[in-house]
C-alpha cells in the first residue's frame, strides 16, 4: 500500500509556506492526501482517503459512477475546498490561493476548458501566456504537428469536434509540462490516434517525474498504462496497490463494483 | 506575470472575443438607445423641468443598459468550464477581477460616447460646452456602477436565476452611486460647476475607490465560493 518516505527538508521548514516551496521546486513533486472528505449538504463524496504518491506514478482512478472519482480531481486541482482532511505537496498543505502551487497541476477535460470563439493558436498563446511561459512560433508549431492539428491552427475552436478539441488541451498540457496531471475520462472523445497520442504524451510526462491520476471506465486501457490503481466506491477508497501481474486483489476488488467484469 | 500584463492578457481575450460575437455591446448600444427614445416620447417635458428630470432618465437608461452588459460578463467563462481553467491557472485573481472591470468599463464608455451626444439632441440641450465635465461625472459613477457589478456579477455567478438576482443584489447596493452621479449631473446642467456637489463628488470618488480596493482583495474568495 501506500510507502511512507522520509522526511525532507521541505516538511522540517513546513511553517515557512511559499517560501519552501521556492526551495523544493526543482524536486520532482510528491503528493499525499490525509484523511480527504468533500460533502455536498448531506451527502458525503468522498470520505477519509489517504493517497500517497510518489514522482512519476501514474494513478489508473477507477470506480462506478458517483464513486467520487471526479470529485476527487476537483479537490486535487484546488477547484473544490475539502469538508475535512488535506492535501500536501512535498509536504506542504495545498492551499489554491498560492498560485504557484497552481502552476503545478494540470486538469485535462477532453473537450473542455477552450474558449470557443478563440482559435487553436489563440488559446494555446492566451493559456501558455497565463502560465507565464512563451514558447516560440516553432515550439507551438511543433506541438500542432504532433497532435495533428497543424493546419487547423487557424480555425476556431467552436468549429472542432470534441476529439480534436482534446488533442488541442494534450497540446496545450504538452507545452505547459505540469508536475501533477489528472485527467478526467479522456478516451471518451479520442480515436486511436488521438489515445496513441495521449499515452506517448502520458508516458513522457511520467518518465520527467510528473504524477499523472487518470479516472476512467476503460479499465483495461487505463490499467495496460498506469502503475498504481485506485478504486473508489461510494466515497471511500477500497483497493489501492502497485501493479502487478497477476493481480488476484485487483481482480476481487474490481468484480464487487461490476460484478460482470470489465472492459 | 505581473498583475498588469495578467490584466492586460485577459482584457485582450475578452476583447477579442467581444470584437467576433458583439453580443454584449449591440445589445448595449441598442437598449441605451431604445431607452432615450423611450423616454423622449413618453414625458413632454417643459423646458424648465428638463434639468430636473433628465439626468434620472440617463442614470436609469445607463443602469438598465449596464445590467444587460453585467449579465454576459461571465459568459465565455461560463462556456466549457472556462472559468475552472482560469481558476486552476496561476492568475492572480485581483487581475481576473480587474480585467472583467475593466473590459464592462470600456463597453459602457463606448455606449456613453454615443448616448450622451443623443440624449443632447434628444432633451434639445443646447450648452455643449457643459459636455466634458458631465463626462466626467458620468464617468465616476459608471467606474462605480462596473466595479460594484462585476462583484456581483461574480457572486451570482453560479446560482440558478442570475439574470433575476443580479439587480435584485445590485440595485440597492448602488444607491448611493445612483444618488451621488444624478445630483452632480444636476449641478453640471444647471451651472456647469460642482460647488454645491462637492460632497456628492468626494462620495462618488470614495465609493469607487473603496469598492474597486475591496474588489480586489475579496475576489478570490468572492470567485472560488
Amino acid at each position: 500500500m501506500n510507502q511512507p518516505h522520509a522526511p525532507s527538508i521541505v516538511d522540517q521548514l513546513n511553517f515557512c509556506g511559499i517560501a519552501v516551496h521556492w526551495l523544493d521546486w526543482a524536486q520532482p513533486l510528491r503528493v499525499t492526501v490525509d484523511k480527504l472528505a468533500k460533502a455536498y449538504g448531506f451527502l458525503w463524496a468522498l470520505r477519509d482517503l489517504d493517497l500517497d504518491l510518489a514522482p512519476g506514478e501514474s494513478v489508473a482512478l477507477l470506480g462506478p459512477n458517483g464513486a467520487g472519482k471526479t470529485t476527487l480531481l476537483r479537490l486535487l486541482a484546488g477547484l473544490s475546498t475539502p469538508t475535512r482532511g488535506s492535501i500536501n505537496f512535498d509536504g506542504v498543505t495545498f492551499s489554491p490561493s498560492v498560485p504557484t502551487l497552481r502552476a503545478r497541476i494540470g486538469l485535462l477535460a477532453p473537450a473542455d476548458h477552450l474558449y470557443e470563439n478563440l482559435t487553436v493558436q489563440e488559446n494555446l498563446h492566451f493559456f501558455t501566456r497565463l502560465y507565464g511561459r512563451s514558447p516560440s512560433p516553432a515550439a507551438m508549431a511543433e506541438v500542432l504537428e504532433q497532435v495533428g492539428l497543424a493546419r487547423r491552427a487557424g480555425e476556431f475552436v467552436a468549429n472542432l469536434s470534441s476529439g480534436m478539441k482534446c488533442r488541442l488541451s494534450i497540446a496545450k498540457w504538452q507545452l505547459l509540462e505540469p508536475e501533477l496531471l489528472l485527467l478526467d475520462e479522456p478516451y471518451g472523445v479520442l480515436d486511436g490516434g488521438g489515445i496513441d497520442l495521449l499515452e506517448k504524451f502520458l508516458r513522457g510526462q511520467c518518465a520527467k517525474g510528473s504524477i499523472v491520476i487518470m479516472a476512467s471506465h476503460h479499465v483495461s486501457r487505463v490499467l495496460h498504462l498506469c502503475s498504481r490503481a485506485v478504486i473508489l466506491s461510494q466515497g471511500r477508497l477500497t483497493f489501492n496497490e502497485m501493479k502487478q501481474q497477476p493481480w488476484p486483489a485487483f481482480d476481487r476488488a474490481f468484480g464487487e463494483f461490476l460484478p460482470q467484469g470489465g472492459s | 506575470m505581473t498583475l498588469c500584463s495578467q490584466v492586460c492578457l485577459l482584457l485582450w481575450k475578452d476583447l477579442l472575443l467581444e470584437l467576433r460575437r458583439r453580443d454584449s455591446l449591440l445589445t448595449m448600444f441598442f437598449f441605451g438607445t431604445l431607452l432615450l427614445f423611450v423616454f423622449h416620447f413618453s414625458f413632454d417635458l417643459a423646458p424648465d423641468r428638463i434639468m430636473d428630470m433628465t439626468p434620472a432618465m440617463l442614470w436609469l437608461a445607463f443602469l438598465f443598459t449596464g445590467t444587460l452588459g453585467l449579465a454576459q460578463l461571465f459568459h465565455a467563462e461560463r462556456e466549457n468550464h472556462c472559468l475552472d481553467a482560469l481558476l486552476l491557472s496561476p492568475l492572480d485573481r485581483g487581475a481576473f477581477f480587474l480585467a472583467k472591470t475593466a473590459f464592462n468599463l470600456l463597453l459602457m464608455i463606448l455606449v456613453e460616447l454615443v448616448v450622451i451626444p443623443l440624449f443632447w439632441i434628444l432633451f434639445n440641450l443646447t450648452a455643449w460646452n457643459l459636455l466634458p465635465q458631465f463626462f466626467l461625472v458620468t464617468l465616476l459613477g459608471t467606474i462605480g456602477f462596473c466595479v460594484l457589478g462585476t462583484l456581483m456579477s461574480a457572486i451570482t455567478l453560479r446560482a440558478r436565476a442570475r439574470e433575476l438576482l443580479l439587480p435584485l443584489v445590485l440595485f440597492p447596493l448602488m444607491i448611493p452611486v445612483i444618488l451621488a452621479t444624478i445630483r452632480c449631473m444636476e449641478a453640471v446642467l444647471r451651472s456647469g460647476q460642482f460647488g454645491d456637489v462637492a460632497p456628492w463628488l468626494r462620495l462618488l470618488a470614495s465609493f469607487d475607490v473603496i469598492f474597486l480596493t475591496a474588489g480586489v482583495l475579496i475576489f478570490d474568495w468572492v470567485i472560488e465560493s
